[in-house]
């Protein structure tokens, strides 16, 4: 029996009444995964989330791009936490990694520093005569869905079961480096097993795949990415990690982070544009998902709602191992129904 | 009530080595082992650093002293407490509650509960529990004592085996800054026999600092390099995960080189450092006589240091801190004195 | 040469949190994204701020390594000593672009590409990141299926349940003028505006010593020069 001494570990996630900050990565490139989540709390669980008109950056990006000084996204947040406060909420549901990591250490620096609090509390009433509430609860989207992972496995209609075999389908997990990597005891699991997406594959009927590069960085480095120059670093480290988890032939992968869930997806189309190579047996690459895309297919969601089309790893393969019913037709049909006109095809990648 | 003169709890090398000592001047001694056996941790050791000398000749040596002398043994008792006894008129006296519930007094109680080996498992990192190829030298110790190394991996080739130092120890993240002291010269010993056993193994050790401090120690470092060929890589190990072919990867940097290295192996030895007994740690802690990892502190560690802040209380041993077999028996040789002089002086 | 290098170092909470003591063991390069990519160590960046040579540290400041970092904290995970690199990586940058060295090296100067981008973008839309400005054009490896959806973002986020540029609780909203307008009082009163300022400064004069025009040509020649000289 293997021992996995974090395992043990369980952080604390507030149940219900939770105030919802939307992310700026995940808007952009996944946006109807944050519909889903709501959907997924309000709908199939019954929860209070509250969804402000007025929110805003936390300045994440600019922060780990170093452009931002710590007391100016220290006291964007204390905004954020302003409008928490205004709402009447105390349990704070920061939609992307790279937010949830730097709100748990604005926290953390409060905390032992106090002064630093009282600084972003001077910057916060003298820029906008707000005044706040530090939350109670701090869970990321990710920590609520492994909370009721198996309240939604009873509503489900499919499980991650290849359909004309019956066997599992083998899922990597992907975690931001961000979500537990700085402080260990703020992810379910900690920092070396996080448990919170292998708990969900566990819970939904699939096996998670260990291989070498499991908690290598996807790459995505801010500055790393942000400039061109330097985006050598970030397409090699996701490459690094295709190399390593490829020979366990995952079926799909699944991550935390927006970032990591996009150069993911992304890079599979850019190594095989410069190497020819894909990851998996057909050329089609290991199709990406969002945890709540995970969620939303396997309850039944449509998903073009979802929005895995807008992948560029298409996500056919996957939803026909399963036996995921879908209608075609409908894939590159906007908004008002109307057929748009299709993607180019890549010249290696198999759509 | 026979009141006796000492209560030793803890029959590892110390309690057995204090035990003979203060029989053989006529005292009279009641020795409590929680084990079936007397010796502690010796019995799980095949050959002792520097020199491999068999664990099982001293632990004979200890065993026929204790034969030859008229002492009270009681084995399988894991004692309840430890305190000053209670009645008016009495309160030098010492009162045990052993495992049946029996009281026991005596005049001094010598405590030589000694130490356990740091669960690996809490480095998650190293996969110790979840890679079946990840072992830490107390199991080596036992292979090398069977005179066969396991190697779970499918690999055809040479086995590359890696020894990792500073398991447990020096290491914030579990809460041990000190040294266990003894796992750099533990590793250069059995990387040896390793390579006496599997002489086409590659055996590579990594390492912080190689701290040869104690006496031949050095000599074997450099009989390992030498002779032996085992490598030393100067880099503490940051993971280990695992591949297809059952082997198992680890990451270091080579820190002279300032490179990073990937290194597939098909062994990793963890040299799980020291931490105090659980006996040890209770009983520091509810004596109020703890440092700051559970280790009983002694009154002063450079005159006073088999004494306690409690009077007719001592100890001995690695419940103090971390030492090697030869450092035990000498100091409870030195114990054994001290309490002898307590006893005579009749305070 | 500023002599008070030191004392600025320190005067950051997270230059005293990030590094009280280290062995040199190597356990942070060991699993470091950019130590494995890039000619850069961060045990050795460790060594050299603990040696307090301030000649040392300047030639830090003004050079390309404290740039290489990813910022993905691994190191701090596995440290024994509970330093955390990543973090005095950071507070190193923000002293380079503080006292202007940043321009003297290739990968410092990007510094104004990222204010240019992610840092105006926050006070004009209120995001770090928006579709808007993740062009196809500047991003040609996010491949086709990321141009079609941009070519048709209104019908596809609109589907996916966003309201592109619009007022109201949703994905890819309008922020509104009044909550940009708090978020530019903030970075006015907190001193953020004023180190997007110096950037800016600094990098103009560092555009006219390079000879390169400043409007229209500094911000392509950050964004994407690389001289191939920063991998191992």
């Amino acid at each position: 029996m293997q021992k996995h001494y974090w395992n043990e570990y369980q952080k604390e996630i507030a149940a219900d009444r939770y105030f919802y900050a939307r992310s700026c990565i995940r808007q952009t490139f996944f946006p109807g995964s944050e519909t889903a989540f709501l959907k997924i709390l309000q709908d199939e669980l019954g929860k209070d989330i509250y969804d402000s008109a007025d929110q805003h950056t936390c300045s994440g990006i600019g922060y780990h791009g170093d452009v931002v000084p710590f007391l100016t996204t220290s006291t964007v947040i204390a905004r954020l936490f302003s409008l928490m406060t205004e709402a009447g909420y105390k349990n704070y549901v920061p939609s992307c990694i790279t937010s949830f990591g730097l709100i748990v250490e604005v926290l953390d620096t409060w905390k032992h520093f106090p002064e630093t609090l009282e600084q972003t509390r001077e910057s916060l009433l003298k820029a906008t005569g707000r005044t706040f509430e530090i939350p109670e609860n701090v869970a990321h989207p990710s920590d609520i869905i492994y909370k009721f992972r198996n309240e939604l496995k009873s509503k489900m209609k499919y499980q991650l079961i290849e359909k004309s075999t019956g066997r599992p389908l083998r899922g990597v997990e992907h975690i931001g480096c961000h979500y537990a990597k700085v402080f260990p005891d703020k992810g379910v699991g900690g920092a070396e097993f996080p448990h919170v997406l292998a708990g969900m594959i566990e819970s939904w009927g699939g096996e998670v795949v260990d291989y070498p590069e499991r908690r290598h960085c996807c790459g995505f480095g801010f500055r790393n990415y942000l400039v061109q120059a330097n985006r050598g670093y970030s397409v090699s480290n996701s490459h690094k990690k295709f190399e390593s988890m490829a020979p366990y032939k995952p079926d799909f992968i699944i991550a935390n982070c927006p970032g990591c869930a996009m150069f993911l997806d992304k890079w599979q189309y850019t190594i095989a544009e410069m190497e020819g190579k894909t990851y998996d047996e057909q050329g089609r690459g290991i199709p990406v998902f969002t945890y709540e895309e995970l969620a939303g297919l396997l309850l039944g969601y449509d998903p073009w709602k979802l929005g895995v089309q807008i992948h560029q790893v298409q996500a056919e393969s996957f939803l026909d191992k399963i036996g995921i019913e879908y209608n075609p037709d409908e894939k590159y049909k906007g908004a008002s129904g109307e057929e748009l006109e299709h993607p180019q095809k890549p010249s290696v990648l198999k759509v | 009530m026979n009141i006796v003169d000492c209560i030793i709890i803890g029959g590892g090398p110390a309690g057995m080595e204090a035990a003979n000592r203060l029989t053989d001047q006529g005292f009279q001694v009641l020795l409590f082992e929680k084990e079936p056996e007397l010796g502690g941790k010796l019995r799980q050791w095949d050959k002792l650093f520097p020199d491999f000398t068999l664990a099982q000749d001293i632990l004979k040596m200890l065993n026929d002293n204790i034969a030859s002398n008229k002492l009270e043994i009681k084995t399988g008792n894991t004692i309840r407490e430890l305190r000053q006894s209670t009645d008016e008129g009495n309160s030098k006296e010492w009162e045990v509650i052993d495992g049946n519930g029996e009281s026991h007094r005596a005049r001094t109680v010598l405590i030589t509960t000694g130490f356990d080996f740091f669960d690996a498992t809490r480095k998650e990192e190293y996969g110790y529990g979840i890679y079946p190829n990840v072992i830490t030298s107390v199991e080596l110790e036992e292979q090398l004592k069977n005179g066969k190394i396991e190697i779970a991996s499918n690999s055809k080739n040479d086995p590359n085996i890696a020894f990792i130092q500073c398991v447990g120890s020096r290491d914030e993240k579990v809460g041990n800054h000190y040294c266990s002291r003894n796992c750099c010269i533990c590793a250069v010993k059995q990387a040896i026999e390793v390579k006496e056993l599997l002489p086409q193994s590659e055996v590579t050790c990594y390492y912080m600092d190689l701290r040869m401090f104690g006496q031949s120690y050095e000599e074997l470092y450099r009989k390992a390099q030498q002779e032996f060929r085992v490598n030393f890589i100067r880099g503490r190990v940051s993971e280990i995960s695992p591949t297809l072919e059952n082997r198992v990867i680890l990451k270091a940097e080579d820190t002279l080189l300032s490179r990073p290295i990937r290194a597939t192996v098909d062994l990793v030895v963890l040299m799980v450092g020291m931490e105090p007994s659980e006996t040890t740690a209770q009983l520091s802690k509810s004596l109020n006589m703890s440092d700051p990892y559970g280790y009983i502190a002694s009154k002063n560690s450079y005159t006073a240091d088999n004494e306690t802040q409690h009077k007719g209380l001592f100890v001995a041993g690695t419940a103090k801190r971390q030492l090697a077999i030869p450092d035990v028996i000498r100091d409870a040789d030195a114990a054994a004195f001290t309490i002898a002089k307590h006893l005579k002086n009749g305070k | 040469m500023i002599e008070n290098i030191l004392d600025r170092l320190k005067a950051d909470i997270r230059f005293q949190e990030g590094l009280t003591s280290c062995m040199n063991c190597g356990i942070c390069t060991a699993i470091c994204p950019a130590a494995e990519f890039y000619k850069y160590d961060p045990r050795v960046i460790c060594n050299i701020v603990q040696s307090r040579n301030i000649n040392e540290i300047e030639q830090l400041l003004k050079g390309d390594e404290i740039w290489y970092c990813g910022q993905c904290m691994s190191c701090k995970t596995r440290c024994p000593r509970g330093n955390a690199v990543g973090m005095v990586i950071t507070v190193l940058r923000k002293l380079s672009q503080e006292t202007g060295y940043f321009v003297e090296s290739e990968k410092g100067r990007q510094q104004f590409a990222i204010e240019k981008a992610v840092g105006q973008n926050i006070i004009n839309q209120g995001y770090c990141v928006h579709p808007d400005i993740a062009t196809y054009e500047n991003h040609p490896e996010q491949g086709p299926v990321w141009k079609w959806y941009l070519d048709n973002i209104e019908e596809l986020s609109t589907k996916m349940g966003a309201i592109y540029k619009q007022r109201g609780a949703g994905a890819l909203r309008d922020v509104g003028e009044e909550n940009l307008d708090e978020i530019k009082k903030i970075f006015e009163v907190t001193g953020g505006m004023a180190f997007y300022d110096n950037i800016e400064q600094a990098s103009q004069k560092a555009a006219e010593e390079l000879g390169v025009d400043f409007q229209e040509e500094y911000f392509m020649k950050v964004y994407s020069e690389n001289s191939g000289n920063h991998n191992r």
